[in-house]
């Protein structure tokens, strides 16, 4: 490292441990509870850096708050700090373990890993990536349509006559959900999957066919398709 | 290159077009009259249709000395004045000398799309299947095809006619066919209420068609093998389907289990000595003898069907409303009944509202052959 | 029977060479009566598939291919069988669907000239394994005239247990011998207890089984007890009788998850390899397949209710797939058929599709390591 560069490096350091020592904003309960939230955890002491615009902050864990930063972890507070500076309008916190591994959390998000100088792990779209809470409880509600239109495509309360979609697609086989649309011979027209649901239910299923909107529907296409994931669309295909 | 020699390339061009298109429009080459989103129907490559093998053909279909007794021309089972059927209003259609036959007359009304003519498909052009009821016994009765082109010469006026349209006066049985072909070819007529009413005219049928349409799509289970197909709307699949019709004036069940059996064997179904009825009613079987098509009959296009009664390939339904009913029981059961065929359950207002379809589908502009009219016999 | 005739000779002689005489006929047929058209039937037929008119599933051309390869073929024939399998009828009188197919299968069975020398009932009469949906089902099958020989499914065992079964048709695994064949018929759809444990009740039993993808099920087995049976059975007969199975799952293993697969299948194989002529009849795939394994042909038959579709792994490379089904037709894809036992004790086993072109795999392809011609789909697996 140049002697410019430590210089410079160092006097955003003091800039920084200014702002730390020079005390915390205006201490609103919120305030002290991010403080709080991101702070000593399994009894271990961290201390937490801000950035001017009070809406960066890294913490450090294994440092008293009253305790000084070495100066190798504070470089690397420094750069993190830097590096999330490119996000003006979010509310970053980094988190330097022990270890030395980064963890970073957007706007309240879970914490994701995060190495200095490569990317962030935030998207910056309006939703970003879903945590891993959210994630599980996305499944289980896709899961719960999914099982039921399992629990439909084996029954036989869709059809009046005793016969099952699974009769004939069992594991929902040779139901080609990624070949749609395609022209439908049975129909005459070209058929997009719900069409050809309802054809069948209409058809071998002697049934009665069901709204495009309807909740049956929709969990029978869920059911389809899942069984089907990973296959590369196809639309067209005989 | 200069600006002189490209100048000579421009103008030799343009006398290459002007001189094809000249020599076009000397031979009579026309087109024919397919609406624009509609596949055109498939011209063999060696008979292009012109004017001068239009008239002639028209003069050959409307001529009913090319007959053996002079009474039946090709106008007389399919008559223009009829929905190109047979206005007789039989069953089946009667030849010379008053011969019954055994099939109901199709029409000729787009049959230039078809992927085969016949009940039974067994031609797969117009130029092949005109020639043949010339020499069928029943029909214009006469023993071979150079009886038919000695016949024809004979009559003296069609010399100059062949000459126009083929370039020398040689009559034979290829160009008679090929003239007729270009004639029934240029029969086409797709506007009617139905169309207009699937382009967006909510008013052009009535609302018990509107329900009818329905049920074609829908519990009656019609379009599977009567479909409206956007690019080829003729209301048939242009498959064959054994659907029972006439397996009850004949005991089919033995017949055609018995035929089968011997095709499979390697047995010449002719030693089973089968009557004209009963070979008659196997159908698309006897062309391709394959058992899958045992009884199985052309999906007839729909268009215009409310004027070509009686119905189905032996005549045997007088009334579209018999014909609901026929579909409505199942059709007629037999060891090798199409599996699409089932009960359908309908009730007297639904079968109405598809007798009151079925009228939806009668042309607007059939009084473009009114001209032809006046020539039928 | 059948007699050799002159036809096949024309026949081969128009796959051989166009002559000018063939050239004159077809032109003649192009414009002949009916009368005329009969005639010459059989050499149209010849001439067309030589003309490649007649398109590739036309079975005349494997049935005459074979019959060139195997002159006097006809003449092996020892006897013949027929079957009705996969009926899976529910009691909702004779105008359901199923029953109406079964019923169809039935006509077609009386039809058959001459008439089989018995008709093997393949399983899974029943759909949920009521006692009034196996009434129905015997009502059916009481029509036919000649003998028939009842083997059960899953279908009809998991909601008793085989109660009903065994009190209306008789024990589930027994042999019997007919001119000069030693014929086993197996209950080859026994599972490991799944149910006790869970506490389900026999419907729910019932519709687990029931379920061809429901792997809450066990896989299907022969199990130690027939096996002893079979063991003891076939202990003292001679190695070179030719050995007929029945069985309702296939006596190999093609798919686990669909139970298209017998669990001790090695074991059951192995009982039977000692012999030298063994074929293996099955239901339970509703498909055309077909397998050999060692010595042992395996066959699958038809159900008249509906068709499977095929596994997505495992299939037999001897297997030539029946194209897939139209669901607007309830009777493609499914039939009944034939066995023709030739003498030996191999088998040529026909499949009479509905709405299709029948399909007969011989003993002969089956040996020679090769599948028939043209007339197999080779389309995309299911």
């Amino acid at each position: 490292m140049s002697i410019r560069s430590i210089g410079g490096t160092s006097l955003f350091v003091a800039v920084a441990l200014v702002v730390v020592g020079a005390g915390y904003p205006a201490s609103g309960d919120s305030e002290q509870q991010r403080r709080e939230s991101v702070g000593a955890s399994d009894g271990w002491a961290s201390r937490a850096v801000w950035a001017c615009d009070r809406r960066k902050m890294v913490v450090v864990e294994g440092v008293r708050p009253d305790e000084k930063i070495p100066p190798a972890r504070a470089q690397l507070v420094a750069d993190v700090l830097m590096d999330l500076m490119r996000f003006c309008n979010e509310e970053i916190t980094a988190k330097i373990a022990i270890n030395q591994m980064i963890t970073v959390s957007a706007n309240g998000r879970v914490y994701e890993d995060y190495v200095p100088g490569g990317p962030l792990p935030i998207v910056k779209a309006s939703f970003g990536e879903p945590t891993k809470r959210e994630q599980m409880i996305w499944k289980a509600e896709l899961d719960k349509m999914v099982a039921e239109g399992d629990r439909l495509f084996h029954s036989d309360e869709i059809g009046t006559n005793g016969v099952a979609c699974a009769m004939c697609h069992p594991n929902a086989s040779n139901t080609h959900p990624e070949t749609y649309p395609k022209f439908q011979t049975q129909l005459k027209k070209v058929a997009v999957l719900r069409d050809m649901v309802n054809w069948c239910i209409m058809n071998p299923l002697e049934g009665k066919e069901l709204p495009y909107d309807d909740d049956r529907m929709r969990a029978l296409e869920a059911y389809i398709l899942s069984q089907r994931a990973g296959k590369p669309l196809d639309a067209g295909r005989h | 290159m200069d600006r002189s020699v490209s100048t000579l390339h421009r103008m030799i061009l343009a006398a290459f077009v002007l001189l094809t298109t000249v020599s076009a429009v000397w031979a009579g080459e026309f087109e024919l009259p397919v609406p624009a989103d509609v596949i055109p129907p498939e011209v063999p490559a060696d008979n292009p249709p012109t004017t001068e093998k239009l008239e002639l053909g028209k003069k050959l279909y409307f001529d009913t000395r090319i007959s053996t007794d002079g009474t039946v021309a090709c106008a007389t089972c399919h008559d223009p004045r009829h929905g190109f059927v047979d206005p007789r209003g039989k069953a089946t259609s009667a030849g010379v000398g008053g011969a019954m036959g055994t099939r109901n007359a199709p029409t000729v009304i787009n049959a230039a799309f078809l992927a085969s003519q016949f009940w039974d498909g067994r031609e797969p052009t117009l130029e092949a299947q005109a020639v043949q009821p010339l020499i069928n016994p029943i029909e214009h009765g006469f023993p071979d095809h150079p009886a038919v082109v000695k016949h024809i010469e004979g009559l003296g006026d069609y010399g100059p006619l062949f000459a126009a349209a083929f370039g020398s006066d040689q009559i034979t049985i290829e160009r008679v066919g090929q003239a007729i072909a270009t004639f029934e070819r240029s029969v086409i007529s797709f506007d009617a209420p139905i169309d207009r009413f699937l382009a967006g005219d909510a008013k052009a049928i009535s609302e018990p068609a509107k329900r009818g349409w329905e049920l074609f799509n829908g519990k009656a289970r019609c379009n599977t093998c009567h479909g409206r197909i956007d690019v080829l709307p003729l209301f048939t699949d242009d498959l064959f389907h054994n659907i029972g019709v006439g397996v009850q004036s004949i005991d089919f069940d033995t017949v055609a289990r018995k035929a089968a059996a011997a095709v499979e064997a390697g047995q010449s179904v002719d030693e089973l000595a089968l009557a004209d009825a009963e070979a008659s009613e196997l159908g698309r079987f006897l062309v391709t003898r394959e058992p899958k098509d045992m009884g199985a009959f052309k999906t007839p296009a729909l268009r215009n069907v409310e004027l070509t009664a009686p119905y189905m390939h032996d005549g045997s339904e007088a009334t579209l409303e018999t014909v609901i009913d026929f579909y409505n029981r199942g059709g007629n059961n037999n060891p090798y009944l199409d599996g699409g065929m089932r009960p359908l359950d309908l009730s007297d207002q639904e079968k109405a509202d598809l007798v009151e379809l079925m009228k939806a589908f009668t042309s607007s502009d059939l009084d473009r052959f009114d001209a032809l009219a006046k020539l039928a016999p | 029977m059948y007699r050799n005739n002159m036809t096949r000779k024309e026949i081969e002689r128009a796959f051989a060479e166009r002559s000018a005489e063939d050239q004159r006929l077809l032109e003649s047929l192009k414009n002949c009566d009916r009368r005329h058209f009969l005639r010459t039937s059989m050499k149209f037929a010849g001439m067309a598939a030589a003309a490649s008119i007649i398109p590739s599933h036309g079975f005349q051309i494997v049935n005459v291919a074979n019959a060139a390869e195997m002159p006097g073929e006809d003449a092996d024939i020892a006897f013949r069988f027929a079957y009705v399998s996969d009926s899976h009828l529910y009691a909702k009188g004779m105008d359901h669907r199923f029953a109406k197919a079964c019923i169809k299968a039935v006509e077609d069975v009386n039809a058959l000239d001459p008439q089989p020398d018995f008709v093997l009932f393949g399983g899974d009469l029943a759909q949920l394994g009521r006692a009034d949906e196996l009434a129905l089902g015997q009502q059916i099958i009481k029509e036919i005239k000649a003998p028939v020989r009842m083997m059960v499914g899953e279908h009809d065992w998991y909601f008793d247990m085989g109660d009903k079964w065994k009190e209306m048709f008789g024990a589930d695994q027994y042999s019997f011998d007919h001119k000069g064949v030693h014929f086993v018929v197996l209950n080859s759809v026994v599972e490991k207890d799944f149910w006790t444990e869970k506490g389900y009740t026999p419907a729910e039993r019932m519709a687990i089984v029931a379920g061809l993808d429901d792997n809450r099920q066990s896989s299907f087995e022969v199990g130690e007890p027939q096996r002893a049976w079979l063991k003891k059975d076939l202990a003292g007969i001679d190695k070179k009788t030719p050995i007929i199975v029945f069985s309702h799952s296939p006596l190999y293993k093609l798919y686990k998850k669909w139970n298209f697969w017998t669990d001790d299948a090695e074991q059951v194989q192995a009982l039977l390899q000692p012999f030298e002529t063994v074929s293996v009849v099955h239901g339970h795939t509703h498909q055309l397949l077909t397998n050999r394994i060692g010595n042992i042909d395996f066959h699958g038959m038809l159900s008249t209710a509906w068709p499977w579709p095929y596994a997505p792994e495992g299939l037999p490379e001897y297997t030539v797939q029946m194209a897939r089904s139209d669901p607007f037709n309830q009777f493609d894809g499914c039939g009944d058929g034939r066995v023709d036992v030739l003498t030996g004790g191999r088998i040529n086993k026909h499949y009479n599709l509905w709405s299709r072109n029948p399909r007969t795999v011989t003993a002969k392809e089956l040996a020679s390591n090769s599948v028939p011609g043209p007339g197999g789909y080779a389309g995309p697996s299911y």
